[in-house]
């Protein structure tokens, strides 16, 4: 980390940034709303919320949007006329935090690996991410575990850390860098530093959840027929959690929850439509339906066993899909599943 | 010029809610009427004409002997039968009184109960052959209009049967469960609607019944730890659809 490549900004002179920075893109960035913080766009310094501490939805709707219209088409003549449905527009994440930084690292394994999809691709490349470290972990997070933050090493422009009365700035891309000119910022010092590591150790011992990740996958993989399986579906619950209700809100708020459904649309004229992908939760019945009304996950136990497994890198994606330890699925749950408890299960703790 | 298909629109015991969400689509309807001749809609027009129907429409529950004969014949008449909206899916909220008895239930309106002769409310799938199913009190214009798109094709409909959970949490809302510790039922209940009550910060009731595979007892559960009596949980599940098998379980006999 060289101090020539990074930068202070006082706190109350942030607004300035954020007007540097709405020059050139459209800004989106944490928002509050009631209890809970939401990504939304932000066009002056009072809409931002850069001491949240979790977002409902995590930043992947920007990249794999919940409802994304592919293309249009149109019947009327003997050709199918097809146009896509293209989205250029500039744009910058502001307050990005290091969990959702590495969520978005899978999936661009997932959607720019072996096979190249251009909607991600296109909304990958127009993004500039603004990251920001962490101030306080949620009482549901566990990246300390993952390997995934609190604090960030790869993966952004710019990279934010509160350091009392004013932020850290570094620089992580050629773009970061053309970012920041023709704004005068303070250069950071040693002293800066100092305090961004002094930070960081303190954050780290304010943990509530753990997951022990030695060997996790070959254990989750080896008991498929672990009893804990049946206690989420049917009864019991884990660690005073009831049993799943099938809701699909964990792989809804999942940063690296990927699964989608692609479907046609007519207008009224039965000859013009659009195709729509949108996200969809294996947590549902209807996503392991086939023809015939077969079905390979008809129990809930199957279910819920299958986005565990996912989640601790067995099952699909494998590491594409993996958790970082966001804790979004533990503070959604209505019915209290913890995946950090059901992994100490899985290892006989 | 190619015959329009026809469309047929009937109401049983009900509150003609669907028929209205029908005229709502206000914008669209034009459209729509190039796609498909509606020759029969009581409430709507002066002069109806007695079928054979491609698709009818049926709004209501079954709830005297009479509507048993009449769902019956339009039965007869039609190529799709859909049962339009809860009442005629399940019976929706006036089958709360098939909690109470008949002679109860009659005595609470009419003075003189000599010539009522009332059934149970039942949804028209109790009597005949249904080919299509518009849930919700009432069903969302987007339903109605993918359900007449997709007869008209012959193809089945998307009109997904899960948790309303989806479409909230597709909406970027907090779980009204966990962040304000309210007796929400959408976790059981069947999306369409748009997730319009919790986006609102207003519970879930369950008005369009029950979603596929719902764990009805878990969720009954979070209600106990929420300190909801036994007799709250069942008005709970009886509201919309306790005469399906799945609210059936916590509605309670």
């Amino acid at each position: 980390m060289g101090n020539e490549k990074a930068f202070t900004i006082e706190k109350n002179d942030f607004g300035r940034l954020l007007e540097h920075l709405l020059k050139k893109y459209r800004v989106f960035g944490p928002t509050q709303r009631g209890l809970d913080a939401t990504f939304n766009e932000i066009k002056t310094n009072d809409q931002l919320f850069l001491d949240y501490v979790s977002t409902v939805l995590p930043p992947k709707k920007f990249f794999h949007p919940p409802r994304l219209e592919l293309f249009s088409f149109d019947l009327h003549q003997k050709h199918v006329k097809i146009e896509e449905i293209k989205q250029d527009e500039k744009t910058l994440l502001l307050g990005i935090h290091p969990c959702d930084v590495h969520a978005l690292l899978r999936l661009d394994d997932f959607f720019l690996g072996e096979f190249q999809d251009p909607y991600y691709q296109n909304r990958r490349k127009n993004t500039v991410l603004v990251a920001l470290n962490c101030i306080e972990p949620s009482d549901y997070a566990f990246c300390n575990s993952m390997g995934t933050g609190p604090f960030l090493e790869e993966g952004y422009d710019l990279l934010l850390t509160d350091i009392g009365t004013k932020y850290l700035i570094e620089i992580g891309s050629d773009t970061g860098q053309n970012i920041l000119k023709g704004i005068q910022l303070e250069n950071a010092t040693t002293a800066d530093f100092t305090e961004k590591n002094h930070r960081f150790k303190l954050l780290e011992k304010r943990f509530k959840r753990f997951i022990n990740t030695s060997w996790l996958s070959k254990i989750a993989q080896e008991n498929i027929d672990h009893e804990v399986w049946e206690r989420l579906g049917e009864q019991g619950g884990v660690s005073g959690s009831l049993p799943c209700l099938s809701c699909g809100q964990c792989s809804l708020v999942c940063p690296t929850c990927y699964c989608y459904d692609v479907y046609d649309t007519l207008d009224l004229s039965l000859k013009k439509g659009k195709r729509i992908r949108e996200l969809d939760s294996c947590q549902l019945l209807e996503y392991g339906e086939v023809a015939q009304g077969g079905n390979f996950r008809p129990n809930r136990k199957d279910r819920i066993r299958h986005w565990m497994l996912c989640k601790l890198g067995v099952a699909a994606g494998g590491q594409q899909s993996s958790c970082v330890g966001c804790g979004r699925c533990i503070r959604t749950c209505p019915v209290g599943i913890d995946i950090t408890e059901v992994a100490k299960v899985l290892r006989g703790e | 010029m190619k015959k329009k298909p026809t469309i047929g629109i009937f109401k049983f015991t009900g509150c003609a809610g669907c028929q209205l969400e029908l005229l709502h689509l206000e914008d669209v309807f034009i459209n729509l009427l190039d796609i498909v001749d509606i020759t029969y809609w009581v409430m709507v027009k002066r002069e109806n004409t007695e079928g054979p129907w491609d698709i009818s429409l049926v709004e209501g529950g079954i709830s005297t002997p009479e509507e048993i004969e009449e769902i019956k014949e339009i039965r007869k008449k039609s190529k799709i039968l859909v049962a339009f909206g809860d009442c005629a899916v399940n019976g929706c909220i006036p089958s709360i009184r098939n909690w109470i008895p008949q002679m109860e239930a009659e005595q609470c309106v009419y003075s003189d109960t000599s010539s009522i002769h009332s059934t149970k409310i039942l949804g028209i799938g109790e009597y005949v052959k249904v080919d299509m199913v518009l849930k919700g009190c009432p069903p969302h214009r987007e339903n109605i209009i993918e359900v007449i798109k997709s007869s008209l094709l012959n193809i089945r409909p998307r009109l997904r049967q899960h948790p309303v959970c989806m479409e909230c949490k597709l909406k970027d809302n907090a779980c009204l469960i966990i962040s304000k510790n309210l007796p929400c039922m959408g976790p059981v209940t069947s999306a369409g609607c748009g997730a319009i009550c919790p986006s609102l910060n207003r519970i879930c009731e369950g008005c369009y019944g029950p979603m596929s595979n719902p764990n009805t007892s878990a969720l009954a559960d979070v209600f106990r730890k929420m300190g909801y009596s036994e007799e709250d949980i069942k008005r709970k599940f009886r509201k919309y659809a306790g005469m399906t098998p799945e609210f059936r379980k916590e509605a309670g006999d």
